[in-house]
């Protein structure tokens, strides 16, 4: 947990405590330069040793797709599976030993799409295992498709004309399908993240954190830098996230406020 | 001693207590010390109509399948029984309500349609249990009490199976059904004095230690139990369900859990996790769900995570005849999914063994770090045998897994190339020995790696272990007498009893004729099977789908084209098709 540090030999004893659980494992991200991903590596990590969780009793689980990837890029105990499968593999890893923490990691194709069936029923299962959905709106591994939470009108290669599909938006789903911890980030404050992070995995429960992203490599036009700066705000402060109708007020009326949205013990 | 080998039919519309009628007379008979194979057949659709029949096969010796003709008949509806007179031997018997509750023309009734010959046993079974106790649900019981009187079964033994059916309903309930069954015995007796059959008491069985009615799937949820499974996934399908529902009930109080899965592609993934972190789990399918979970199996198979699934197959493709059964699973079991992928896949060929290769499936899953799938069919597991109650070793319930050794910690290499391609494989919690289990092709460290050197390795190790698991798997069953053959006749799964019956009827007639069953489908013991072929003048094998996916997979072992027996009727082999088979072969041999 976190502790208060008041004098420099303290903060400094802290840092290297902390070390001890850092995640960043030797090999190189085979992420763009200035992906988002970087940021929620670098929240997801903090989180880990500001919790003091030991290497090898995580287990972080992941489908296909650039956030596929990021089991490779940590020290702990990691399963790389096939496309859209992310959660109930996770869900089968913590019923088999609870005493693992349980990060489920995979993109908005990975979860909306191909997986996009097992959302619901793992939210509604509530097992202990918590869910990162990094969202970037596009396939970029396979070099830049639209994505379930592309924007109408959105033109790729795949669609020079725009496509006509409306985006899915994955916050209000998890309430919907009654998720039980439900937070909304952004890949450029690994703070938040963090924050969210620490108070979702100590949750008992299913915890989705909808973490918003850029793919600068194939993204120009839409979830760039500059627009998701300008468009991220956190949640008022007066949200009270045990209220499930404020928490579909918020959602339906604001499509970039952050934080923890909702949460139910 | 004379003996026995009587098969008896019950045959009703849904509602009429047909199915509870057959599961009492498998008991009873079980009790008296026979042997007993039973399998029952009902409308697939879930509304109460359509014709229900249970088909018992009861001898003084050992059944491996169901006998072609009926020697008993037993009609709840008569309307319902004409569709069976067809089945029926020469000199069989029929047992009818004399005075059902709606009259049928005389036309439509049984006795207007049997052969000359037959004998017929008019009991008014309505009348009897309705003046007996006040209503006629017990109709079936006095149908059973007729029965039994007729052919010298001890009203004993029923009387014992019935209270042990229901005196968990209540007394009253109980005491229905036992004056029902007694009304019809006492009828029968007085009634037919003179025409009596006691075939099954002329029979002086002796019953041996006590047996268990059990069907294919209960079996396989005991072993599972015993083997100490810890979670189950699934999803509901046709004929696999029951195995879930029977999980559901005991599992819990074992410590484990039943998890129904949104679809059968989760399940599988849930399964893996599981055994990635240590559990023992399973899954059971049938065909489209085998269908869908074959990305993760081998996903599975390349980051050597073990796991057990079960395919009960029924007929296909796509929804196909889902209460129907075949053999057709054979290629999707062995290489369905991308690239180089075979697997550990046995078959069970009956009760006994869907126990024993249930308990197995799990330690050699864990052994071999792949996906083991046990392969039945809705033949095997629908139907009954009395066996003695199976029970698992403690060897062969032990942990197969092999854990690294703690002077690794720091250096382990998660797939190291080994001889066996066994690698020791750590578990989530231990110190020391993280790695990422993953399906793109990796290094011996389980790093990502498209290189050819690496992709050939890892291959090779990948199918290596699968040679080296060989030597544990159940090996082939050789069904003969020995020495030089004329045709030997190569069968799998519930097919095997079939084939048996009809060995047995060639060698009664002094043909030299046998047997081989394939336990083990991939990977399969080749030098047992080339011993066996080498013997034989012929090879025929005989299996329940169009394409002979048996004998594509082994028939290149036999020195000439092998014979293949094809049939997808949807129901099992008759023992004479298979005869009728060896005779055109042993004619086309001597002209």
């Amino acid at each position: 947990m976190k502790t208060a540090a008041t004098s420099l030999a303290e903060q400094i004893r802290h840092i290297k405590e902390a070390k001890k659980f850092d995640i960043r494992s030797g090999a190189l991200p085979t992420w763009c330069p200035g992906c988002g991903y970087f940021g929620i590596h670098q929240g997801l990590n903090a989180c880990i040793q500001e919790l003091g969780l030991a290497h090898h009793e995580v287990v972080t689980v992941s489908g296909i797709g650039c956030a596929g990837r990021y089991p490779f890029f940590t020290s702990n105990y990691g399963l790389h599976t096939v496309h859209g499968r992310t959660l109930p593999v996770a869900q089968g890893v913590k019923l088999a030993n609870p005493d693992l923490t349980v990060y489920a990691v995979g993109g908005d194709g990975d979860g909306l799409a191909i997986g996009g069936g097992h959302f619901p029923h793992a939210a509604r299962r509530n097992v202990n295992i918590n869910y990162l959905m990094f969202d970037n709106s596009i396939y970029g591994l396979t070099k830049g498709q639209p994505s379930p939470s592309s924007p109408v009108g959105m033109k790729s290669k795949a669609s020079p004309f725009g496509t006509l599909d409306k985006p899915l938006n994955a916050t209000l789903m998890a309430l919907t399908y009654g998720a039980s911890f439900v937070a909304r980030l952004f890949a450029g404050d690994p703070k938040g993240i963090t924050e969210a992070l620490i108070e979702g995995t100590q949750h008992e429960g299913f915890a989705f954190f909808h973490i918003y992203s850029t793919c600068l490599t194939f993204d120009k036009a839409y979830k760039t830098w500059a627009h998701l700066k300008q468009w991220v705000h956190p949640i008022p402060e007066d949200h009270d996230p045990a209220d499930l109708r404020r928490a579909f007020d918020l959602v339906l009326g604001d499509d970039f406020s952050t934080g923890i949205i909702y949460r139910r013990e | 001693m004379p003996k026995v080998d009587i098969t008896v039919e019950v045959c009703g519309m849904a509602g009429d207590g047909t199915i509870a009628a057959g599961g009492l007379v498998n008991e009873a008979m079980s009790l008296g010390g026979f042997s007993v194979l039973g399998f029952d057949s009902y409308p697939a659709e879930i509304r109460g109509f359509g014709r229900c029949v249970t088909r018992s096969r009861i001898g003084s010796n050992e059944i491996g399948a169901l006998a072609d003709e009926t020697h008993i008949l037993i009609s709840l509806d008569d309307l319902q029984s004409r569709s069976r007179v067809p089945f029926l031997a020469r000199d069989s018997a029929v047992l009818f309500d004399s005075k059902p509750d709606t009259l049928l023309e005389e036309e439509q009734s049984l006795a207007a349609v049997v052969e000359p010959g037959t004998a017929l046993f008019g009991i008014p079974f309505t009348y009897l249990a309705t003046a007996a106790t006040g209503t006629s649900r017990g109709r079936n019981l006095a149908a059973l009490g007729g029965f039994a009187a007729l052919f010298g079964v001890q009203p004993e033994w029923f009387r014992r199976v019935i209270t042990r059916k229901f005196q968990s309903k209540g007394e009253k309930v109980l005491e229905v059904n036992l004056k029902s069954f007694d009304a019809g015995f006492h009828y029968a007796l007085e009634k037919f004095a003179d025409r009596l059959r006691p075939s099954f008491a002329a029979a002086n069985v002796v019953a041996g230690p006590e047996k268990v009615m059990l069907s294919g799937n209960q079996a396989i949820g005991q072993a599972a139990l015993d083997a100490g499974l810890k979670l189950y996934f699934g999803y509901p399908i046709t004929p696999a369900t029951p195995i879930m529902e029977f999980l559901a009930k005991y599992l819990p109080a074992k410590g484990g859990r039943v998890v129904q899965m949104e679809d059968e592609i989760a399940s599988v993934g849930a399964v893996l996790g599981a055994f990635y972190a240590g559990a023992r789990a399973m899954t059971a399918t049938s065909g489209p769900g085998f269908a869908l979970m074959t990305e993760l199996i081998t996903h599975g198979v390349m980051a050597e995570i073990p796991a057990v699934i079960l395919n009960a197959q029924r007929g296909g493709p796509s929804t196909g005849l889902p209460t129907k059964t075949e053999q057709s699973d054979l290629h999707a079991a062995v290489f369905g999914g991308p690239g180089d992928s075979s697997r550990i896949v046995i078959a069970p060929s009956n009760v006994a063994e869907c126990y024993s290769f249930t308990v197995q499936s799990f330690q050699l899953a864990e052994k071999y770090q792949t996906p083991v799938i046990v392969l039945t069919d809705f033949y095997l597991d629908n139907r009954v045998e009395n066996v003695v109650m199976p029970v698992a070793s403690e060897k062969e319930k032990t942990d197969g897994n092999l854990y690294p050794d703690e002077s690794l910690q720091g250096s382990y290499h998660r797939y190291l190339d080994t001889e066996s391609g066994v690698s020791p494989r750590s578990l989530p919690g231990m110190e020391g020995f993280a790695y990422v289990a993953t399906g793109l092709e990796h290094t011996e460290r389980a790093q990502p790696d498209y290189t050819p050197e690496i992709h050939t390795k890892m291959t090779g190790k990948r199918h290596r272990k699968l040679q080296y698991a060989l030597e544990d798997l159940p090996v082939p069953v050789e069904y003969s007498d020995g020495g030089q053959l004329d045709v030997g006749i190569i069968g799998w799964g519930s097919t095997f009893g079939s084939i048996q019956e009809a060995v047995n009827m060639a060698r009664e007639r002094g043909w030299k004729v046998a047997a081989l069953k394939i336990t083990s489908i991939f990977p399969y013991h080749e030098k047992e099977i080339r011993s066996f072929m080498t013997k034989c003048r012929e090879i025929l094998i005989t299996e329940l789908n169009y394409e002979g996916q048996l004998a594509n997979l082994i028939g290149h072992l036999h020195r000439k084209e092998v014979v293949r027996l094809n049939q997808v009727t949807g129901v099992p082999f008759s023992p004479s098709a298979i005869f009728s088979k060896i005779e055109a072969l042993l004619q086309a041999g001597v002209s």
